[in-house]
């Protein structure tokens, strides 16, 4: 079974075609990398795929999961349990500690306290915050913030993580650190990972890398 | 292009500012700024309608004196009883030839007999006026007639010289189903007559609506139907139109007040009457001046609370600005407009919405008014010009006090503080420090210690009693915010549910939004809660009080006697028939005179008690009298009721001089007694004596003994079958009556308390509906993370529920205090009654859950209903 798999997908904004029928597939544990100029439709997938947008057509499933088939809360479920994203301004939420914040998801899944603090504490040490976490995210700088970022996503233990332009907002060397944590835990635990990046060390972590162009995969017949 | 003319030079840096920063602010966030434009025009709203429905209510009770005529100039009247006709005579030689006009009026109170069902009868107030000089006068002066809007055609051919004719307004005729040449049975005075309507009223324009229960009359009709012939009540002068300007109408003012003067008369303008007659309660008085503060306060923790809203939303933008080198006082003033144009938008809104609050509001005191005390209408809900002005250059001037706190705040802010995301943001800063509200509750108790004002003829005002009240209210606002974090906790406890924790972080990072509407809040259950707590140490004086004085087994009364307005007696043979019925001991007998006393109305009483000694009347005592007994007063000593002993400062053993029709009489204050019926005040004396003062036997009220071993209520049953007209009750029967009267005075005050919560309620609803469309990218992020709808509601709940518990504990707490200023000071300092404090328990539990409650629900609406909101963000 794979960890992703879009066919064909559309989605249109009043006029504009913005995706105009991708398909693509992940294995499970694999790191892809989506490269593009802006505005060719790569948040915009992502979104589609983490299901916080839906498609006009075409179908995503993931681990085997048709989103269509989905409501709301079931698309709540799924990303509460499968799927994690990572954003390029970090979001996370400014009045809960770097520790809150990792556990939240957490408590949104009804983890009893002992099984989220082994999880949390794990995950803190991973990203190298153990020392930092109970600060404040506004206390924190930009490398740190996408860290905390990332062991939220990691902490429930998702098959597929979406990184939207991870380092687009730190500078080459924390950037470069960070590619190398999400390759790095994406390898530990087996989780398959779609980032969208304009870095080009990026290929160091990803096997694969798509190209998107005007809402199409290069190399993909239309 | 061309060359730059002067008028296509850029615009200047405010216009600017104003265009690119507010303007395209409001047209992309419409929702946001919908929200803060409701949030003012609830402010605006809440005090508006409070001050719209309380004038309704305040002009109904506008004498009808003044409609009689037209306008009359002044009004002349004895200090007590009445005139005798010849009195005209005496008026027209000292005016000589100078123009004025007399019309005597001749003022009874009555009843309509309607049957079983209104045990009570409606108290209805004759009037009887001269038609005849009436009509020379709308002969003279068209404007005259439209008072009443009789004109001579309607009124004058039907009723002239007929004995049993009488007008009635629309009202009237609506309230009791009666129609032109129906026929009214009515008891005036102590006689029973049968009146014909000639002729319904109509209504006149831009005027209070004629009183539901006046009925008019020609003058020597009422004089004969009542048994009063040759009597007159007051008379009221004109200066006609044109004929007295200037010097004449000086001179004919100053030869009637030297003639009055020397007479003992009373000759006022129709305003000093209108305050010296203190019809309305007085704590239905206080009812209305606390309101109107409640609706004050809370309108300004509005619009201070959308304003801040306004202002810290684009903190992030300020800081740009500063940084882009735009300085401080142009951004102060670039916010300044802003607060004063939704100032603006928000307090036009605030009118239409205050008005059409009004207009229910109106009703309910409408009801109690006209329950308490039989007294006319009141007056249609109007939008005054002056008032809706007054509201909006209040909504106005609260926005820019509001908006210019946070605005210097924001813009003296350091920009690479403000720029930094998460930094804690806004707030008036007196808000967040709360000692100083422990500061203001010092100083609150300090000041109710101070002394009342003193004005002339008996009027005190409790300065210090309302400054403490609002300096504690002030205080728990300001405390509250101390609240937050205990709060905080108590909601994140353990580590259990995601989003309670989540609230729970947003109540620690507390802002002034949530400082502000828990202050609303907490302003509306404070005095909500005080007044619940007066009511309730009120009712439970005013049971034991009752307790204490009803003693006798049946009370007999003329009709509408539970008016204090009522003048109705029963004639000398009448009652004493009445006591010879078989099965009754004795009685205890009351007669009431009204007179004037230093410009205020004063009850004389005339008692009798029963003389046996255990059983008759027993007062409660402020200041007991030397002997108490049955025959205590016969020794020609008065006893004075506590409003009377303080407001004019008298104490056993001092003198007073009382007026009478014969002649000024002086007694000695032997006692003072509680007396919670009445504030104008009472003097009782023996009823001997005031049989002689006032040359009249007859008697208002009969409490009556059954003799052992007789059923009360088969003497009852004799009574009514020998006196249909009076007012015969049982004991317990009176009881009821009075808490059903005492409940009834303070059904509106729950009313108007009850909107004032829900409007600070709702500003919670409206808060939070801001708070979380400034928040939309971290709801958005919530929902990335697996939030559902139902997740995000249930956190906008439990932040509305730490806001309304910080709210209600501070509302809570500030009301004990509030309540002992009620009792302890502004109580006995403006109409002078010694209360028992009492805590509504039961009321307290019920207002905080439905604050509760309704606040949860709210926030959890709202936070449901916002859940989805699309975010800004680029990615
Ligand atoms: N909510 C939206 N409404 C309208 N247009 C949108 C919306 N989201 C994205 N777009 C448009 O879709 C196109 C693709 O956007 P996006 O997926 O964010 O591109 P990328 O992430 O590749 O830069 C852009 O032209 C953008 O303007
Ligand atoms: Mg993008």
């Amino acid at each position: 079974m794979k960890a992703l798999q879009v066919s064909r997908v559309t989605k249109s904004y009043g006029s504009t075609e913005v995706l105009r029928g991708v398909s693509l597939s992940l294995e499970p544990g694999e790191r892809v990398a989506l490269m593009g100029p802006s505005g060719s439709g790569k948040s915009t997938l992502l979104n589609c795929i983490g299901g916080i947008d839906r498609p006009d057509t075409g179908t995503i499933e993931i681990s085997g999961v048709a989103l269509g088939g989905l409501d709301e809360d079931g698309l709540c479920r799924v990303r509460r349990e499968t799927v994690s994203t990572v954003f390029q301004f970090f979001h996370l939420l400014p009045t809960l500690s770097v520790r809150e914040n990792v556990e939240f998801p957490l408590q949104l899944q009804g983890l009893s306290v002992k099984e989220r603090d082994a999880r949390v504490d794990g995950l803190i040490e991973e990203v190298g915050l153990s020392h930092r976490a109970s600060a404040m995210p506004h206390e924190l700088s930009g490398g740190e913030m996408q860290r905390v970022a990332i062991a939220r996503a990691l902490a429930i233990e998702p098959r597929l993580i979406l990184a939207d332009e991870p380092t687009g907002n730190l500078d080459s060397a924390t950037g470069e650190a960070i590619l190398d944590l999400l390759a790095s835990l994406s390898e530990r635990h087996g989780i398959a990972m779609l980032v969208v990046t304009h870095s080009p060390q990026v290929t160091r972590i990803c096997r694969r890398t798509l190209e998107m162009r005007d809402g199409l995969l290069l190399g993909q017949e239309e | 292009m061309s060359v730059p003319s002067p008028s296509s030079r850029p615009a200047s840096i405010g216009g600017v500012l104003w265009s690119r920063l507010i303007w395209r602010h409001w047209k992309r966030e419409p929702a946001l700024t919908a929200t803060l434009a409701g949030i003012l025009a609830l402010g605006v709203a809440v005090f508006l309608a409070v001050r719209l429905a309380n004038k309704a209510a305040v002009s109904g009770f506008g004498l009808f004196t003044e409609s009689i005529s037209g306008e009359s100039d002044l009004l002349l009247r004895p200090r007590s009883g009445f005139f005798e006709t010849s009195v005209l005579r005496d008026l027209r030689e000292i005016s000589g030839k100078r123009p004025v006009d007399f019309f005597p009026v001749l003022e009874l109170s009555g009843a309509v007999q309607t049957g079983a069902e209104k045990p009570d009868g409606d108290l209805l107030r004759f009037v009887g006026v001269d038609l005849v000089a009436i009509g020379n006068a709308i002969g003279q002066s068209e404007e005259a007639g439209e008072g009443v809007g009789f004109s001579a055609e309607e009124g004058e051919p039907g009723l002239l010289g007929v004995t049993d004719a009488c007008l009635v307004g629309e009202a009237f005729a609506r309230a009791r189903g009666v129609a032109k040449d129906d026929r009214l049975r009515v008891w005036i005075n102590d006689r029973v007559a049968d009146l014909r309507i000639a002729g319904i009223l109509p209504d006149p324009a831009n005027r209070p609506a004629i009183p539901e229960n006046l009925v008019l009359m020609d003058l020597p009709a009422l004089q004969k139907v009542s048994g009063e012939t040759g009597r007159i009540s007051r008379i009221e002068i004109r200066f006609p139109e044109g004929k007295a300007e200037g010097g004449i109408r000086a001179a004919a003012s100053e030869g009637l007040a030297a003639w009055a003067q020397e007479r003992g008369h009373l000759l006022e303008t129709p305003e000093d009457r209108k305050a010296s007659v203190t019809r309305m309660s007085a704590a239905f008085r206080l009812n209305l001046t606390i309101l109107s503060g409640l609706a004050l306060l809370v309108g300004i923790y509005l619009i201070m609370q959308a304003m801040e809203a306004a202002v810290t939303k684009r903190r992030g933008e300020i800081a740009i600005l500063r940084s882009l080198g735009v300085t401080p006082d142009q951004i102060r003033r670039t916010w300044l407009t802003e607060a004063a144009v939704l100032g603006l938008v928000g307090g036009v809104l605030g009118i239409v919405l205050g008005r059409l609050l009004a207009e229910g509001l109106v009703g309910g005191i409408a009801a109690t008014v006209n329950t308490l005390y039989y007294e006319t209408t009141t007056d249609a809900v109007r939008l005054h010009p002056g008032e809706a002005a007054f509201s909006l250059v209040f909504g106005l001037i609260a926005s820019l006090v509001a908006g210019w706190i946070p605005a210097r705040e924001a813009a003296l802010t350091p920009p690479s503080q403000a720029l930094r995301q998460g930094a804690q943001g806004g707030g008036l800063v007196w808000l967040r420090r709360w000692p100083v509200g422990l500061v203001l509750f010092a100083a609150a108790v300090g000041v109710a210690r101070l002394p009342a004002l003193t004005f002339g003829e008996g009027t005190n005002f409790p300065l210090g009693g309302y400054l403490a009240a609002l300096l504690a209210v002030l205080g728990a606002s300001v405390f509250l915010g101390g609240l937050f974090p205990p709060f905080a906790r108590l909601i994140g406890w353990g580590r259990g549910e995601a989003m309670r924790r989540y609230a729970a972080s947003r109540l620690r990072a507390v802002g002034g939004r949530h400082r502000l509407t828990a202050a609303g809040l907490s302003v509306a259950i404070g005095m909500s809660a005080a007044m619940a707590i007066l009511v309730a140490s009120f009712e439970k004086t005013l049971t034991s009080w009752i307790g204490q004085l009803l003693k006798a087994d049946l009370y007999v009364a003329a009709p509408g006697s539970a008016s204090v307005a009522n003048g109705n007696r029963l004639a000398e043979v009448d009652w004493r028939a009445l006591l010879s019925l078989p099965g009754i001991d004795g009685a205890d007998t009351l007669q009431r005179h009204a007179v004037t006393y230093e410009g205020r109305e004063l009850l004389i009483g005339g008692a009798a008690y029963h003389d046996d000694p255990s059983r008759h009347l027993q007062l409660l005592w402020i200041e007991a009298p030397a002997v108490i007994g049955p025959d205590a007063l016969e020794t020609g000593g008065a006893w004075v009721s506590e409003p009377f002993a303080r407001r004019y400062a008298k104490r056993s053993g001092d003198r007073l001089t009382l007026p009478t029709p014969s002649g000024p009489r002086e007694v000695t204050i032997e006692g003072v007694y509680a007396d919670y019926g009445n504030e104008a005040g009472t003097v009782l004396v023996s009823r001997r004596l005031a049989e002689e003062w006032f040359d009249d036997r007859s008697v208002s009220n009969l409490a009556i003994y059954t003799s052992p071993g007789v059923d009360p209520e088969a003497v009852l049953e004799s009574i009514r079958g020998r006196f249909p007209a009076l007012v015969t009750r049982t004991n317990e029967k009176l009881r009821e009556e009075s808490i059903r009267i005492f409940h009834q005075t303070f059904a509106v005050t729950y009313a108007l308390e009850a909107i004032a919560v829900v409007i600070a309620v709702a500003g919670l609803g409206l808060a939070l509906a801001g708070l979380l469309l400034e928040r939309r990218n971290e709801l958005a992020t919530l929902r990335a993370l697996g939030a559902t709808r139902r997740d995000i509601a249930r956190a906008a709940m439990w932040e509305g529920l730490g806001i309304a518990l910080a709210g209600l504990a501070g509302g809570l707490a500030v009301s004990f205090f509030l309540g002992w200023i009620l009792i302890g000071v502004i109580n006995p300092q403006s109409f002078g009654w010694t209360l028992r404090y009492a805590v509504p328990w039961g009321m307290f539990v019920f207002l905080s859950g439905v604050t509760l409650a309704t606040a949860a629900l709210v926030a959890w609406t709202v936070g449901y209903r916002n859940a989805n909101l699309k975010s800004d963000r680029e990615e």
